[in-house]
């Protein structure tokens, strides 16, 4: 109990400190001006969602070979942590983007491949809620996480190439457009501060199916009496 | 500032995500911890 | 090679029952006809808006079409029990991998060269000067469908809800060759038609990715 509301407060610390890095301490942005600030929330949770896809990888491959429940509980908890990042930058970017584009959603190539990566990683999730045995769970969702984790540089090759050839609207601007010192280091404050959110969030995510295990170890105990 | 409003707002629907996410998670924790306190006793009694 | 001998058998295993009733091919396409025609009320169907949007629903509605035909996969093992006879008849169970997705690839192909004639009379496309370019690009893209489609039609079997599960597995993994196809496609069948070798090498690229997954994990899917 005590250690949930610590890591309340640890989350809304980094809140704050991220909101005062991107909004007081960062300096405008010289082309786009004050809207650029969405770059501290944006860019950050892609890149988490980024590194818990990677190791929901690593734990579905670990699981196929070695069968120890431990991964399977990783994979998930990586997959629904990295959907929830990838949700922050699929909902954040058209209400950032209405306001000031006058346009909700934008079929440009980075948009549309988290668009795509949502849906993989949706399903990955729906299909575990299909399998109802442990291990059979377990290892279904294991492979088909692999396969769509192989697919990932795929669908964001073909995007990339199919976008420069039918260009869409870029909403928002490419990064590191000319980088002032203090955005950098706001940037790479922020970016570690989502790095600790992340893992908080893994954390808590993975000790959830841990104690799910047990429970479903202790009714069948319950069962066998 | 008109614009930075829509920054502002952005913000805050994300760290609600965040926040609704966490707050699930301790939820489910919860109620998983009830039940295995449940179980626990009636496992104990049944002995 | 035993493993070549093998698929053989196994595919010839395939064939004869799907030719014996021939039920998953007309099926099919009648399903793909119907959706063709549903697709002409939705723009207005002149030769620069059919070489538009045509390839375009050309692929989508085979992604359809296949997610619908490859379900009884593995399905119509799982029902008779025979999964672990298949796997025990075998000494490398990617041959029954091999067998079943080239089965597939076989039936999508058969399929679309159906289509094609008919999609190019009711839409005013010219296809016959690039017939054996679009056969081509209708191989590779008909591969890059089945092969992910039979890992997933294993998967799925196992999945409560199986009918739609697969298609929701699949299409957002097909994202790649549905733009490859389609990009190929329509750049055969544009006022100058050229073939995109890129986007060729693109889908053959991601059918040898898949190929080596489906090898290297197969076993896995098969487990019971």
């Amino acid at each position: 109990m005590i250690k949930t509301i610590l890591g309340a407060v640890v989350l809304f610390a980094a809140i704050a400190f991220t909101a005062y890095l991107a909004f007081h301490y960062a300096p405008i942005e010289k082309t786009m001006g004050p809207i650029q600030k969405i770059f501290y929330l944006h860019l950050p949770s892609a890149f988490s969602s980024f590194i818990a896809l990677g190791i929901c990888f690593y734990a579905n491959l670990r699981y196929v070979f070695t069968r120890e429940a431990k991964w399977d509980w990783l994979g998930v908890s990586a997959a629904e942590v990295g959907l929830a990042f990838i949700s922050v930058v699929l909902i954040t970017g058209p209400i950032w983007a209405h306001p000031v584009w006058g346009i909700w959603w934008t079929w440009d190539a980075r948009l549309t491949l988290t668009f795509v990566l949502w849906l993989l990683y949706t399903a990955y999730l729906l299909l575990r809620s299909m399998l109802e045995e442990p291990d059979k769970r377990a290892l279904f969702s294991s492979l088909f996480g692999i396969f769509a984790f192989l697919d990932v540089p795929l669908v964001y090759f073909s995007i990339r190439w199919w976008r420069t050839q039918h260009p869409q609207p870029v909403i928002l601007g490419g990064p590191g457009s000319g980088l002032d010192p203090r955005m950098r280091v706001s940037y790479l404050l922020v970016w570690a501060a989502f790095t600790g959110l992340l893992i908080l969030l893994l954390n808590g995510r993975y000790k959830l199916e841990a104690m799910r295990a047990s429970v479903e170890e202790l009714r069948r105990e319950a069962e066998v009496r | 500032m008109k614009n930075l409003d829509s920054v502002l707002a952005a913000y805050l629907a994300g760290w609600a995500i965040f926040f609704v996410y966490y707050i699930s998670v301790a939820q489910r924790m919860n109620t998983l911890r009830q039940q295995i306190e449940q179980l626990k006793n009636s496992l104990n009694r049944g002995k | 090679m035993a493993l070549l001998s093998n698929t053989a058998v196994l595919l010839g295993k395939e064939l004869r029952t799907e030719f014996r009733s021939r039920e998953l091919l007309t099926t099919t396409v009648v399903f793909i006809l119907t959706i063709v025609v549903l697709f002409s009320f939705t723009f207005d169907p002149s030769v620069t808006e059919s070489r538009r949007f045509g390839p375009g629903l050309l692929w989508l509605t085979f992604l359809f079409a296949a997610s619908l035909m490859l379900q009884p996969g593995f399905l119509r093992e799982q029902n008779n029990d025979t999964l672990s006879a298949l796997r025990l008849s075998v000494s490398d169970p990617f041959a029954i991998f091999l067998a079943k997705l080239a089965a597939s690839a076989i039936f999508l192909l058969l399929t679309e060269m159906m289509m094609l004639p008919i999609f190019a009379v009711l839409y005013n496309v010219h296809i016959l000067a690039v017939l054996p370019q679009l056969v081509l690009v209708f191989f590779l893209g008909s591969l890059g469908v089945a092969i992910p489609g039979t890992a997933f039609s294993a998967i799925s079997a196992q999945a409560r809800m199986r009918e739609l599960m697969l298609p929701v597995l699949l299409l957002p993994l097909l994202t790649p060759v549905l733009i490859a196809s389609t990009e190929a496609t329509a750049a055969l069948l544009s006022e100058s038609p050229q073939l995109r070798v890129d986007w060729l090498g693109f889908l053959a690229g991601f059918d040898v990715v898949f190929l080596t997954a489906l090898w290297l994990f197969g076993e896995y899917l098969l487990e019971e």
